[in-house]
């Protein structure tokens, strides 16, 4: 699994796009981070760290290879323009298909 | 494990599912062009909502959605830190 910075991780999840364009899937993960480095232990002393709440975990996959990010709060926007652009575009042939 | 078919309703449960614990909650996209459908699914492992789509209008929905749980996700401190902006 790769960690990437902000723009690399969006220069690489833009890839995994054009990548799957013919076939497969692409996943995206999003999930809130503490910032914890360390398995929480069975027993001794848990918490010896300050949790930190204002990041989350972005993780990318294409089935093959895997990419994330650590974002905080102001590159969310980046982040989700990033993702537009690529979707509205690639999905513009099935536009209200249906009704 | 269902799709839902309305997005208000879906919408709905995954933001109410993420209040209930922020730490264990997850969202996934599943997103294929060659079929040309998008699939969200929200869960903490335990209950599990999914969502999908081949509409384009459906598109910004779910990317607003995945906006808003993002923001809720960060939300405690909302200055940056010093780290990424250089």
């Amino acid at each position: 699994m790769v960690l990437l910075e902000n723009d690399s991780f969006l220069t690489e999840l833009t890839r995994l796009f054009q990548k799957c364009r013919t076939s497969g899937s692409v996943y995206i993960t999003l999930k809130k981070y503490d910032g914890r480095t360390k398995p929480v232990p069975r027993k001794g002393n848990p918490d010896t760290f300050e949790p930190s709440d204002n990041k989350c975990l972005l993780r990318a996959t294409d089935g093959k290879r895997k990419i994330s990010t650590v974002a905080y709060s102001n590159l969310l926007r980046a982040h989700m323009d990033g993702l537009k652009k690529k979707d509205k575009k690639s999905k513009s042939k099935k536009t209200k298909a249906t009704q | 494990m269902p799709y839902y078919q309305s997005w208000e309703e879906f919408s709905r449960a995954a933001e109410k599912l993420y209040l209930t614990d922020p730490m264990k909650v997850r969202v996934v996209l599943k997103y294929r062009h060659c079929d040309g459908n998008l699939c969200m699914k929200v869960t903490d492992d335990a209950v599990c909502l999914q969502y999908k789509t081949d509409q384009a209008q459906d598109v910004k929905k779910i990317e607003k959605l995945q906006g808003k749980l993002m923001r809720v996700m960060v939300s405690k401190e909302t200055r940056s830190m010093a780290m990424e902006t250089d």
